[in-house]
């Protein structure tokens, strides 16, 4: 009863401040309101029976990888297996790389920056693992070492995947004028 | 002294650049570069406008109000811990000299069907499904040999459209017990094959937590079938498994 005491105390102490963060990623990584609850609440309990092997400082990213885990089980039952397959590792191209938005001026990028329901529609239309890089670095503030523990990829590949999911957003929010 | 970057690795640099998660002697080359770059500092203000967008204009979605609220007190329900009130069950069963009254007694039923339910989802949640991934019955029953003193059934329904998936090794009612996946479309079902003494009993389906579970006793085990697959569907694969017995 002791341990289960200190337990909860822990939990009360160490996840719970993150609970906002974990509905945040898993409501962007599900796109489904009720599920992102769901998600939540199946990853705080399985988070609290795993405290007393939780020994890291870094709380929030734990709380986090448990809370991603599961939401990919979510998605995979939900869209059968082939949901990210998609080649990352692949370099992005020069042109890509360098693409500038021509036809902006700074200004006229700036104001199209400001466009909230066109920045809403071109992330969530990213496919989930350039998504979650960027829900995890922008709306979050995590290093890339926390979001590459949170993700399970080197962090190489935080960085490479950051860049790209940046590209394509940036060629989803210059669609509206083609 | 340090060299010149030319464009094509500034744009590599960018992204950490941006993100503070450069070294100093390399941010100095990226600004000495940007000063010099008109190209790369343009780029540079794309993407820092594009960050404060997201930053400023997509949504944060906070945990609704009463989150905090249902999980506590759903960890406070969870009291007793499960090994606290397997020491009750067997403290009484020490009374009694037979835990199989426990088996037979309804509240026993509903303890079993919770714990198999959790370790379903457990299951799923862990990406832990299987300990030996094989359709083959050949590979699967060897596999518990040594790790459990019964012998579960295998079989495969891949014909049937129950492929089996594999098997692993899971802990239920204070014991080794076999569990067995097998997939129905996109469903898992799992089967878990617990030794137990009551008399053979025909099939038996009820729902908990929103997951369809389906038990029988055969042999001296005691069978789960645990799924999300609806009852009809379970139900026929449990008869699969019967007419093998």
């Amino acid at each position: 009863m002791k341990a289960r005491n200190e337990d909860t105390k822990r939990f009360e102490r160490l996840i719970l401040p993150h609970l906002n963060a974990a509905h945040n990623l898993a409501r962007w990584l599900l796109k489904d309101a009720m599920a992102a609850q769901d998600m939540v609440q199946e990853s705080s309990l399985r988070a609290f029976s795993a405290m007393g092997r939780f020994v890291d400082d870094n709380a929030r990213a734990w709380f986090l990888t448990i809370v991603r885990n599961q939401c990919y089980t979510w998605l995979k039952q939900q869209t059968g297996r082939h949901y990210v397959d998609i080649d990352d590792e692949e370099a992005m191209s020069e042109k890509d790389k360098m693409a500038l938005a021509h036809t902006d001026t700074p200004e006229a990028w700036a104001l199209r920056m400001q466009n909230r329901q066109a920045l809403q529609d071109g992330l969530e239309a990213l496919p989930v693992i350039f998504r979650e890089v960027i829900v995890l670095k922008e709306l979050e503030d995590m290093a890339y070492k926390d979001i590459a523990s949170v993700t399970g990829v080197p962090i190489g590949t935080v960085m490479s995947r950051l860049a790209r999911g940046r590209e394509m957003l940036k060629k989803e929010l210059l669609k509206n004028d083609q | 002294m340090t060299s010149e970057l030319n464009c094509n690795d500034c744009a590599d640099w960018l992204h950490p650049y941006l993100d503070n998660e450069i070294g100093t002697e390399m941010a100095v080359r990226v600004r000495q570069h940007i000063n010099r770059c008109l190209d790369c500092k343009a780029r540079l203000a794309e993407l820092q406008a594009l960050r404060d967008g997201i930053r400023q204009h997509t949504t944060y979605y906070p945990a609704p109000e009463l989150m905090q609220q249902r999980i506590m007190s759903q960890i406070n329900r969870q009291k007793p811990a499960p090994r606290q009130w397997l020491t009750q069950v067997f403290s009484v069963a020490a009374l009694t000299a037979s835990v199989m009254l426990y088996l037979a007694t309804p509240s026993s039923q509903d303890m079993l069907m919770d714990e198999v339910v959790s370790s379903h989802v457990r299951s799923l949640m862990e990406q832990h499904l299987t300990d030996v991934a094989s359709s083959d019955k050949h590979t699967v029953k060897p596999w518990f040999t040594g790790k459990i003193d019964f012998a579960p059934p295998v079989y495969d329904f891949a014909e049937q459209g129950y492929p089996l998936i594999g098997g692993r090794l899971d802990y239920i009612r204070h014991q080794n017990v076999a569990a067995l996946s097998y997939h129905r479309n996109k469903h898992i079902i799992n089967l878990f094959v617990i030794p137990s003494n009551a008399t053979d009993s025909s099939i038996h389906s009820s729902s908990r937590r929103g997951f369809n579970i389906v038990s029988w006793q055969k042999n001296n085990m005691a069978f789960e079938a645990v799924s999300d697959l609806n009852n009809q569907e379970l139900e026929a694969f449990v008869q699969l498994i019967l007419s093998q017995h």
